[in-house]
């Protein structure tokens, strides 16, 4: 390839990726060359910044049409901008979360900042990979990163156990989603998620229904990882603890948005043509259901575990970290039952409740960081008069809580209900999926409305907290979000008819 | 030269990769994981590089990818060490049965 073809491509369609990364290095050089002792608060800055200029180009790329480049491999549709666009908020909030108080300048690592750049820009590139390889190493980018980010604090054992944890599951992940590749590159002989998608409509594969099938799970059951549902849901918990509040955060909504993303266009693409187990008649005679649609059982009962895993444990858990950990799990298990379903709406329905939970969940976990200054073991009690003490950081927790719950007024009731519709609008109606969503959501009312009764309940003698500017910031943002979401849903909604063609992904 | 047919390499892949997650599940060192885990990667690459010679549309594609997938698994293996010795260091243990003080 020479440098005339190289320079044909339509490199503006990558210019948001293009500036995480420069930012990314130019971050890590500073961090170098400056100073050991000097203040670090600068390079949150140059970070949100180039967040910031990123977020401008990627709306600037709103009208485009679909554009793929680099001989197919990038792809940019609808898809990954709305995918896109959730990731950069997530990381803009999360940095804003991460901006250090007065008395805490002298703590401030270089690599805390870059690291997350360079997990987002992970995260960008499985949103618009048609590639099996870019997406692989799409995954792996935001995977290390975040190994990486956890154990940040490397002094800490609680840090070091909850990396090598989430090192160790997360590794064995890879390699499960790995070997259902392999399956699916030795059927078609391709990595092209559009050729697969053609192959897979050839007589080769319709000998191998089975392995077809086989290769499915095994890519679901290892990406299932990213997004912590059952069965690979175990590391959540321990790893929400041990890392920092802000990681945290980071992991429950940006790495599990680039999770939904990747399982969305793994998944559907390839598979949406391929011939599954079971046999249907047409008019021509007898043919095979699609596989998409003989699978659907195995979403189902994972998404039914998940939801139930999640609820059932968060109910005994005292530890904040560790309760919003299963909640998080939880939420996992409903954003899975549109795609179980296999409701025409999946996308929209998908897109609208991440982005609810991004706002309600980081939201939750500003307060907890605000917490945390007190005392690093954040248990349930650690609210108690919350209201009294701090009306402020009480007000924005109930708001989240109340959100996560799925109350009406809040754009977490908004994503549930759209959930729960499209699950009922499909044929026929899935009644078992809405009906574990609803047990679900009651069981999830017990302990979000026990929080509830510790801020404005429970008697406490302790000073208000104080907070730094970025909590501040990051807690009227994501509260106001959520009830402007809440009350006016549908300037979301049409925003996401207007610009968002999400059918386009289907298409080569 | 291809008396070896397809089936065997795959079966080779699949034992190797069931051998790597049982070692990763029931290793109670932490090194042996982390080399169990490389196991089952690279159970992966040679059924990439078998279906890339004797798959169905034997392409080069396979061999590209399982070069792919032995950069990223280095890089996965130097991570993994690193966030050990930092354990080891604290803990003065590599035994998986002692990382236990997150609260169950």
């Amino acid at each position: 390839m020479d440098m005339s073809t190289l320079m044909q491509f339509n490199w503006g369609s990558m210019m948001p990726e293009f500036i995480i990364l420069i930012t990314a290095v130019a971050l890590s050089l500073i961090d170098l060359f400056m100073n050991k002792k000097k203040d670090r608060t600068m390079l949150v800055w140059i970070a949100l910044t180039g967040v910031g200029l990123a977020l401008i180009f990627l709306f600037l790329q709103f009208d485009n049409g679909v554009v793929s480049i680099l001989n197919e491999t990038y792809r940019l549709d609808s898809f990954a901008k709305a995918f896109k666009l959730l990731m950069l908020i997530g990381t803009g909030l999360v940095l804003l979360l991460g901006l250090p108080a007065p008395d805490e300048l002298k703590q401030v690592r270089g690599e805390y900042y870059y690291l997350i750049l360079t997990a987002l820009l992970g995260g960008m590139m499985m949103a618009s990979s048609a590639d099996l390889i870019t997406l692989f190493v799409g995954l792996e980018l935001l995977s290390l990163s975040s190994y990486i980010l956890v154990g940040i604090r490397k002094t800490n054992h609680f840090a070091n156990e909850a990396a090598f944890k989430y090192l160790v599951s997360g590794g064995i992940a890879t390699a499960i989603t790995l070997f259902g590749m392999s399956y699916l590159y030795g059927l078609s002989g391709e990595t092209n998620l559009y050729a697969i998608q053609s192959a897979m409509t050839g007589d080769i594969v319709a000998d191998n229904r089975f392995l077809v099938v086989f290769a499915f799970l095994m890519i679901f059951i290892g990406l299932v990882f990213k997004i912590a549902a059952a069965p690979f849901h175990m590391w959540a918990p321990d790893v929400y603890q041990g890392a920092e509040t802000p990681i945290t955060a980071f992991l429950s909504v940006v790495s599990k948005t680039a999770g939904f993303a990747i399982i969305l266009r793994v998944l559907m693409v390839p598979f949406v043509f391929a011939p599954g187990t079971g046999k249907v008649i047409t008019p021509d005679g007898m043919s095979y259901e699609s596989l998409l649609v003989s699978v659907r059982p195995y979403i189902g009962i994972i998404a039914i575990l998940t939801i139930l895993i999640g609820n059932l444990i968060a109910l005994r858990q005292l530890n904040a970290k560790r309760l919003f950990a299963y909640s998080s799990i939880a939420h996992a298990g409903y954003l899975l039952i549109p795609f179980a379903a296999l409701s025409e709406m999946v996308f929209e329905v998908v897109w609208f409740y991440l982005m609810a939970y991004l706002l309600m969940n980081i939201g939750a976990f500003a307060v907890i960081h605000a917490v945390t200054k007190e005392t690093e073991d954040v248990t349930i009690a650690s609210f108690a008069g919350m209201f009294r003490r701090s009306p402020f950081i009480g007000i924005a927790m109930t708001i989240f809580l109340l959100s996560l719950a799925g109350i009406p007024f809040t754009a977490g009731f908004i994503g549930k209900f759209e959930i729960f519709m499209s699950a009922l609008g499909t044929e026929p109606k899935r009644y078992f999926l809405t009906g574990a969503m609803l047990l679900g959501t009651v069981l999830s009312y017990v302990y979000y409305f026990g929080l509830l009764v510790q801020i404005y309940f429970r008697p406490t003698d302790k000073k208000p907290i104080t907070v730094s500017g970025g909590i501040t910031a990051v807690l009227t943002i994501a509260a106001t979000a959520t009830l402007v979401l809440g009350i006016f849903p549908s300037t979301a909604l049409t925003f996401i008819q207007d610009y968002f063609h999400f059918m386009e992904m289907f298409n080569r | 030269m291809s008396s070896i047919p397809l089936s065997a390499y795959l079966v080779t892949a699949l034992l190797l990769f069931c051998m790597g997650l049982y070692g990763a599940l029931t290793k109670r060192n932490a090194v042996i994981v982390l080399i169990s885990i490389e196991l089952m990667l690279n159970a992966v690459n040679i059924n990439l590089v078998a279906f890339a010679k004797y798959g169905v549309g034997a392409s080069i594609r396979g061999q590209v990818f399982s070069l792919f997938t032995i950069t990223v698994a280095a890089a996965e293996a130097a991570v993994g060490l690193a966030i050990l010795i930092a354990l080891y260091r604290n803990r003065g243990t590599v035994n998986v049965d002692e990382m236990n003080t997150l609260k169950k």
